[in-house]
């Protein structure tokens, strides 16, 4: 745990940002009309940190984001932490097997086709809405926009939030699922942070030593690294 | 030239994405050696008439470009990002002025799966510009590239060739039409009248003095 993942585990708020380049107009009869250019779409993550993390124990946090600083991608995940893990839980009704069975067969478009899919009643729920998709070791989750039960054909497709960005092969690929799923995000705009005075250390044999509260000038506004999907 | 657009008949949403394609005459006497470019704000890379669009490569934003009625001389920009370094390459290293630029529309389906693409903008490239943005610890690199359409090509062109022996051979190596106009240059010639051996000589034209000088006596006379 590091760095990014530090910041994820410890946030006190969070504000997921996954809207995509529209251009709205309004007639003068207001009626309203559309434009959308497809893009990566990628995932945009704000987070809040408190301030009340302690300066003597997290020294080797602010080393960590100092390096990364703004251009440095790292892969975060919401697995990790048991407090965090609820967030994106799988909600559908398979089995940790049955998931690992399963492999691409295409990912056109938004379009997403799995196979090798379990021999399950047609009606049990394979993904429900929002639950991540993760293809192979690329670190770019999907969500399903749909409800989707198993049904009677080899494969099942899953509408996809985003397009396929993925610019290697997918075909025969497994998948990872909810929380699970990694992300591989950057912080553009990297916060400083400042030292308050506070967060008593008797830590030295009960002995009171220097010590402070930090306090970061905003929030981490987490981006999605696409260039390398 | 009206052109019918499916995709946005009877719907008030559309996808799209602009695609670019630079295409640089590296010869001016040889117009089959050339270096193309295709980039596009697509969110993959996209194949339109047999030529690859490579996907945010680069591409920053397309300028407007008008739509007339009538033939109209319109200029458009074209941004790129610096990052790479590429983009600066193109412009600094290349013959990119005078290059051809065209710019595509290309539609996608609820699936984001590319259908018809358009072409809205055929011109060539005039100028560029190298901007370095520097504000505090924000440093970014932006190069654009102006475009104007045919029209303002063509209405800048001069167009012909001088009556003159090299001129011609241009055309015809063989035409010898104009092969005695820098030996006649500049002289009198009245053409129609006789020529005397009196006022014989290479480049008098039989007299083309004397014949002025009738003219001049008429024009006396009228006063």
């Amino acid at each position: 745990m590091s760095g990014l993942q530090t910041i994820v585990d410890k946030c006190q708020g969070m504000e997921i940002d996954r809207r995509k380049v529209v251009g709205i107009q309004t007639t003068r009869n207001e009626v309203a009309r559309t434009s959308e250019t497809p893009t990566f779409n990628p995932w945009r993550i704000n987070l809040t940190m408190p301030a009340s993390l302690r300066y003597n124990e997290a020294r080797a946090l602010m080393e960590q984001l100092d390096v990364l600083d703004r251009n440095t991608p790292q892969v975060v995940t919401f697995g990790n932490a048991s407090c965090l893990s609820w967030i994106f839980r799988y909600q559908g009704s398979l089995a940790t097997s049955q998931l690992n069975q399963m492999t691409v067969q295409s990912f056109i478009g938004n379009q997403l086709k799995l196979t090798n899919l379990p021999s399950i009643n047609a009606n049990r729920v394979m993904f429900e809405q929002n639950d991540l998709i993760q293809i192979g070791n690329y670190t770019f989750p999907f969500t399903s926009t749909t409800k989707v039960t198993r049904g009677t054909d080899s494969f099942i497709t899953i509408t996809t939030h985003r397009p396929n960005i993925i610019t290697g092969v997918v075909n025969g690929a497994g998948i990872t699922v909810g929380n699970a799923c990694q992300f591989y995000m950057f912080c553009p705009n990297m916060p400083t942070y400042k030292l308050y005075p506070g967060g008593a250390d008797y830590s030295a044999g009960g002995t009171l030593v220097g010590n402070a509260l930090i306090e970061f000038s905003g929030e981490f506004s987490l981006y999605e690294w696409v260039a390398t999907a | 030239m009206s052109q019918n657009i499916p995709q946005v008949q009877n719907t008030g949403a559309i996808k799209s994405a602009e695609f670019v394609k630079l295409t640089i005459f590296n010869e001016f006497s040889n117009s089959a050696n050339v270096t193309t470019h295709t980039f596009s704000s697509a969110y993959r890379n996209e194949t339109i008439d047999g030529a690859e669009y490579l996907a945010l490569g680069g591409l920053l934003s397309v300028g407007s470009q008008n739509r007339d009625l009538r033939v109209t001389a319109g200029d458009t920009n074209i941004s790129l990002s610096g990052v790479s370094g590429n983009n600066i390459q193109i412009v600094l290293d290349t013959k990119i002025r005078g290059s051809e630029v065209e710019v595509w529309r290309g539609f996608y389906d609820d699936n984001d799966i590319l259908g018809d693409s358009y072409l809205r903008f055929t011109g060539v490239i005039t100028n560029y510009t190298i901007q370095e943005e520097r504000t505090d610890n924000n440093d970014n690199f932006i190069v654009t590239v102006s475009a104007s359409s045919y029209k303002t090509v063509l209405s800048n062109r001069i167009a012909g060739r001088k009556t003159n022996e090299e001129s011609w051979k241009v055309f015809d190596p063989l035409d010898t039409s104009m092969d005695n106009v820098y030996s006649i240059a500049g002289v009198q010639f009245d053409f129609g009248k006789e020529v005397t051996a009196s006022s014989g000589g290479r480049g008098r034209g039989g007299g083309g003095g004397g014949g002025g000088g009738g003219g001049d006596q008429r024009r006396q006379e009228q006063r």
